[in-house]
């Protein structure tokens, strides 16, 4: 099948948990090339780590000793990057061309490593309040917040165990490594060739993450919209939280904190709190019949903001790619965990190559890699809307019985209302990862057999993958 | 010696960032006037205790004493942003301004909501409380619950509510209704932070007026109508929001002196009322990041040939089908408010505008005359304290809950009616016009106009009439002592017993006068039922499903509120004495599941009734929902689960697990729906 037009087979690989692998394969003018999107999955356990290694070798032996064109490292998030770490032997006796990663993760951006530091500082301050927050019983919503806080922290591998949140980043630098040439860090309105192929024939748009300063210093950021200063104003806040959690530990005062929020000279503590002016209103304060008003612990609930304000930054900062078969104009597109803000930035990006309008990118898209395991707030509606395509299919990266969708108030994945719209824009031609799609998803049987058939796309689906072609015609 | 009427508190008008501003600096520092009554170190009075506990910094701030000669000659302590006893005064002041200004246009006094054992809130929730128990709960007080042990399932009163004014160390505050307190926080101001904060600098939420009385409004609208807490439908979160703003953004209006600098500084420009725009955009800004929307809402800045320019936002019909987020929507209901005060204010002050200009009613550019911007302010003044009335007393008129913005229109509207019915200035017509302007129409309403929005009279029938008033006959014995009383601990337990009375009566009744059909077809008029669950629905009761066996369960009526109210008119000698009840009912409904537990919702159905006190004992006005009607239950629960338009509440990953409806304030004011992940 030597045809001079593009094709592509996208691959996702089936993980037992929430985590992201996509093997895409390009075959253009009788040449082939591949490129792996990601390789991760939440939990870190020995099964999970199996399951990886599993993929991997699979994606070894479907090379047969080919190297992979190129790989893309999307998000600092364990469930997209885990398995970079965990089998980077073996990755790298597959070999790497190039390696892809987002703008954000450029040594020599200087904004980029503001905010990366930023953003260590407030996952290293939200790890050491998580720490100390563990020790000792606290009341019910003390209680949700460290929940709330290890669940956010157990996309960086830190989860109960002690261990540093380092594990994605460790992948960043095994990915920096990886390649046999110099890594590439994207910015929105990238237009590349994929490598490998004969030049225009696969060509690779740059959507997110945003970085236009335009959007950096708006002057009035609406959450998540843009994230710089936002960032800053988390990061103080969340290194007063952590200071005033290690005091209460029982750790050393900084000279900073003695004086904050008042001088010294107002604060009373120990022998001072026996005061004749103090008395009545601590008794007050400590009155058995109404310990129900106190509000001893209720500050510590900020660990909740803040982590969560973590996670969407994180997500936020997902390298976005659009990929276009050039030759049939087709477009599949990755959006990672991008949310909100990432999406909102789009419209407004500056291509380097003209006549490319980002609506025109989604017009033609005929694959959508559903954002975030189809969290509610990761396809934005106008956005969606502008799927216009009617041979459109999605594939979401879910896996219903993850424990974090499946406890108690779990994480809403896929969002009803998103995969609703998702069957109806698709006409039914969505899948998920667990293969447990909605009966009217069901790719062996109408409705969904005979839209697959519409599209010209019969959905290979074995233990380790699912996988769609997109023929060059 | 007599005891004074007033005591006068120095404080800050606007946020203190303005204090270090040269042209606001001069105004930001005013005088709080607020009635007098005597005071314990805190301050402690009786409807709030200020407890300056800091558990984030391990310490206490010793507690001011406003009735010391020094500090009480000096009109309390003098505004200063590092002395901890000032914060203590000024949380004090704005929050005893803003109970004022409610107990003002209400008529009555504030009682906090009750203190409820977590495992009664619960029970009460999920109605797994036996049928006789729920029963008895709203005839008993203080624990006394038979047969169970005490304080396990208890209410119990709350004399004040607890400010803390450094509670957090986070840019937040909140109002927690199950600890009756308002925690406020403290901060770090970022580098690049806009507005009036300077980077790197100590921010305090309890120094802002604006914040003190949102948060407080919080607190008064909760006791007030506590089932707006259940978030039914996307109008509800975002009235709590809305109306929290409106107070605190009125109550600024009525510092003259503030108003008055700011008509002088910009004088040229009063025709186009930028001004007043400009104090809301503020208002926006000193709760940044929390209310930007509010901010979008009024107006933004522009840059017009290198010069900025505030813009005031055109107002779209399309505004309120497609503005769905609980803050948007919050914020639309402020600007809604805030487009009718400067109408209003645009009306009333076009005389003076002429007067000063030749005739032409345009100002000339340039500064314009003390005396006109004096007469001006006073106006504005008058015009936010004439509005912030209305908009408080719309409250009685409000569905007890459910609440829609529709609803409110119509309230407002009522309200005024009964209260100016001249209306010289037009305030109705501005408010109609101002919702207009943004799509907010009513269900069920052909024409925007004052008499098609006046709520409807009750149609009920000689006999039904009659019924009513020899229920009311019943508890006017109590309802004069609640007039008399003055002490609000002997007022709840009154109100207590008044519901008890009222309830007993309603059934009694029921058995001396009506027929099982006639009761019905008198409670359906009042949005009630006294048929069995298991048909409540009529032929769509099928597709219900209920978590416990209904068949022959009677839902029991709740007397939620039985209160007289006085109120004075801003017509001259007009006095409105009237008496509120709420009546309810709830059902639990299985909607659904949440991993392995099934997910319930309450569905109430009931009504507010506006009854006029005299030898007839008539009521005026029924405002409520009916418990049967089905296209109402499937909406909430579409809007629960999030099939309906818009983002729905369990947009948050994070609800609370045991009550999953309830408005969060903490998180509400955190964050904005697309921040929370997943």
């Amino acid at each position: 099948m030597s045809s001079s037009k593009a094709s592509a087979t996208v691959r996702m690989y089936r993980l037992d948990e929430l985590g992201d692998c996509f093997l895409v394969t390009f075959l253009a003018g009788g040449k082939t090339s591949r490129m792996l999107i990601d390789c991760g999955s939440f939990r870190n356990t020995t099964a999970s780590i199996a399951r990886l290694e599993k993929i991997v070798k699979d994606i070894k032996t479907e090379l047969a000793g080919a190297r992979l064109d190129v790989v893309v490292g999307t998000h600092q998030h364990n469930d997209h990057l885990s398995g970079f770490v965990h089998c980077e032997k073996t990755f790298r006796s597959i070999g790497v061309d190039e390696v892809w990663l987002s703008w954000l993760d450029d040594p020599t951006d200087r904004t980029a490593c503001r905010i990366g530091k930023d953003h260590n500082n407030l996952m290293l301050s939200l790890f050491n309040a998580r720490k100390q927050l563990g020790n000792g019983a606290r009341d019910g919503t003390v209680a949700q917040s460290l929940d709330v806080l290890n669940d956010m922290l157990g996309f960086y591998g830190a989860k109960g165990s002690g261990t540093p949140p380092v594990l994605p980043a460790d992948a960043v630098k095994i990915l920096k490594k990886l390649g046999r040439k110099q890594p590439q860090y994207l910015r929105p309105g990238c237009v590349l060739d994929m490598p490998g192929l004969p030049p225009g024939s696969v060509k690779v748009y740059v959507l997110g993450p945003p970085r236009d300063s335009d959007l950096l210093y708006r002057k009035d950021p609406r959450n998540g919209e843009s994230y710089d200063h936002a960032l800053a104003a988390q990061c103080l806040t969340t290194t007063k939280f952590l200071e005033a959690i290690e005091h209460r530990a029982g750790g050393d005062v900084s000279s900073q904190e003695e004086q904050y929020p008042f001088a010294n000279s107002h604060k009373r503590r120990g022998a001072a709190l026996k005061s004749a002016r103090l008395k009545r209103i601590r008794r007050l304060y400590g009155k058995p019949d109404e310990s129900w008003r106190k509000i001893d612990d209720d500050w510590m609930n900020q660990a909740e903001t803040l982590a969560l304000y973590l996670d969407t930054f994180t997500n936020n900062s997902s390298l976005v790619l659009a990929i276009e078969l050039a030759e049939n104009r087709k477009v599949l597109l990755f959006v990672a965990d991008a949310q909100t803000g990432n999406w909102l930035s789009w419209p407004a990006i500056k291509w380097q190559q003209d006549g490319v309008k980002t609506d025109d990118l989604l017009a033609r898209t005929v694959f959508y890699k559903v954002g975030h395991h189809a969290s509610h707030n990761a396809t934005l509606v106008p956005a969606f809307e502008n799927m216009i395509n009617p041979n459109l299919v999605a594939l979401i990266p879910v896996h219903k019985k993850d424990p974090n969708i499946t406890k108690p108030n779990g994480w809403k994945m896929p969002a009803k209302n998103l995969l609703k719209h998702l069957i109806a824009k698709t006409s039914n031609r969505v899948l998920q990862m667990d293969g447990k799609n909605p009966a009217s998803c069901d790719p062996t049987k109408d409705p969904a057999k005979s839209s697959w058939k519409l599209v010209g796309i019969k959905p290979k689906v074995t233990d380790m993958f699912i996988e769609l072609e997109f023929s060059g015609e | 010696m007599i005891k004074p009427a007033y005591r006068f508190l120095r404080g800050y008008c606007l946020d203190p960032g303005f204090s270090t501003r040269l042209d606001t600096a001069s105004i930001n520092e005013g005088i709080y006037r607020i009635p007098f009554e005597v005071l314990k170190p805190g301050p402690i009075g009786e409807y709030v205790e200020v407890i300056d506990f800091d558990p984030a910094s391990h310490c206490w701030y010793d507690p001011v004493d406003l009735g010391d000669e020094e500090i009480a000659s000096q009109y309390g302590l003098p505004p200063s942003e590092g002395n901890p006893q000032f914060h203590q005064q000024f949380v004090y002041a704005v929050a005893m301004k803003t109970i004022v200004t409610f107990e003002r246009a209400l008529g009555r006094k504030i009682i906090w909501y009750p203190r409820r054992s977590p495992r009664l809130a619960y029970e009460l929730y999920t109605q797994q409380l036996d049928p006789k128990i729920h029963w008895n709960l709203r005839l008993t007080h203080e624990g006394r619950l038979k047969g169970l042990p005490a304080g396990l399932l208890s209410e119990g009163y709350v004399a004040r509510l607890r400010l803390h004014p450094h509670a957090l160390r986070d840019a937040n505050a909140y109002y927690d209704p199950e600890k009756q307190a308002v925690l406020f926080g403290y901060f770090v101001a970022a580098d690049q932070f806009q507005g009036a904060n300077y980077p790197g600098g100590l921010v305090f939420t309890c120094l802002s007026p604006d914040i003190v009385a949102h948060e407080m409004t919080h607190a008064i609208l909760h006791a007030i109508h506590p089932l707006y807490m259940e978030d039914t439908n996307p109008d509800v979160a975002a009235f709590h929001e809305g109306f929290a703003d409106i107070v605190a953004l009125l109550q600024r209006f009525t510092f003259s002196e503030m108003v008055e600098q700011q008509l002088a500084m910009t004088g040229g420009r009063l025709d186009r009322y930028n001004v007043l725009g400009e104090l809301a955009t503020q208002f926006g800004e000193a709760l940044a990041g929390n209310r930007g929307a509010l901010r979008s809402m009024i107006g933004r800045w522009t840059t017009k040939d290198g010069k900025e320019e505030w813009e005031p936002l055109k107002p779209s019909p399309a505004d309120y089908a497609t503005t769905v987020e609980a803050h948007d929507r919050g914020a639309l209901l402020v600007a809604t408010i805030f487009d009718a005060f400067q109408r209003v204010y645009a009306y009333s002050t076009r005389d003076l505008l002429r007067i000063a200009s030749n005739g032409t009613g345009v100002l000339p550019e340039g500064s314009i005359s003390r005396e006109l911007v004096h007469r001006l302010a006073e106006e504005a003044r008058e015009v936010a304290e004439h509005l912030l009335q209305i908009c408080i007393r719309a409250l009685d008129y409000c569905p007890p809950h459910d609440i829609t913005f529709g609803d409110y229109l119509r309230a407002l509207i009522t309200a005024d009616i009964d209260a100016a019915p001249a209306d010289d200035k037009g305030y109705r017509v501005a408010l109609i016009e101002a919702f207009r302007a943004r799509g907010i129409f009513p269900e069920g309403v052909k024409t925007l106009s004052v008499d098609s929005l006046r709520w409807s009279g009750p149609n009920f029938t000689n006999k039904q009439t009659k019924m009513l008033s020899s229920v009311i006959n019943e508890i006017k014995q109590h309802i004069r002592l609640l007039v008399e009383t003055t002490d609000r601990h002997k007022v709840y337990e009154l109100l207590r017993e008044t519901q008890l009375v009222c309830q007993k009566a309603l059934l009694f009744n029921k058995q001396k006068a009506f027929k099982e059909r006639e009761w019905e077809d008198f409670l359906n008029k009042l949005g009630l039922t006294g048929r069995p669950v298991s048909k409540l629905f009529g032929l769509d009761s099928a597709s219900v499903r209920f978590p416990y066996n209904y068949n022959s369960y009677v839902l029991p009526i709740e007397v939620g509120t039985v209160r007289p109210a006085f109120r004075a008119s801003r017509e001259e000698g007009r006095q409105i004495e009237q008496v509120l009840v709420t009546l309810t009912q709830r059902v639990l409904v299985e909607i659904g599941e949440d991993g392995e537990r099934k997910r319930t919702m309450p569905f109430r159905g009931g009504c507010s009734l506006i009854l006029r006190l005299g030898t007839s004992n008539e009521a005026e006005y029924v405002v409520g929902t009916s418990i049967k009607s089905y296209g109402r239950f499937e909406r909430q629960r579409k809007y629960l689960l999030g099939e309906g338009e818009g983002p729905g509440p369990s947009a948050s990953l994070y609800a609370d697990d045991d009550r999953p409806w309830r408005i969060n304030f903490n998180l509400l004011h955190r964050h904005r729906a697309d921040g929370l992940s997943k």
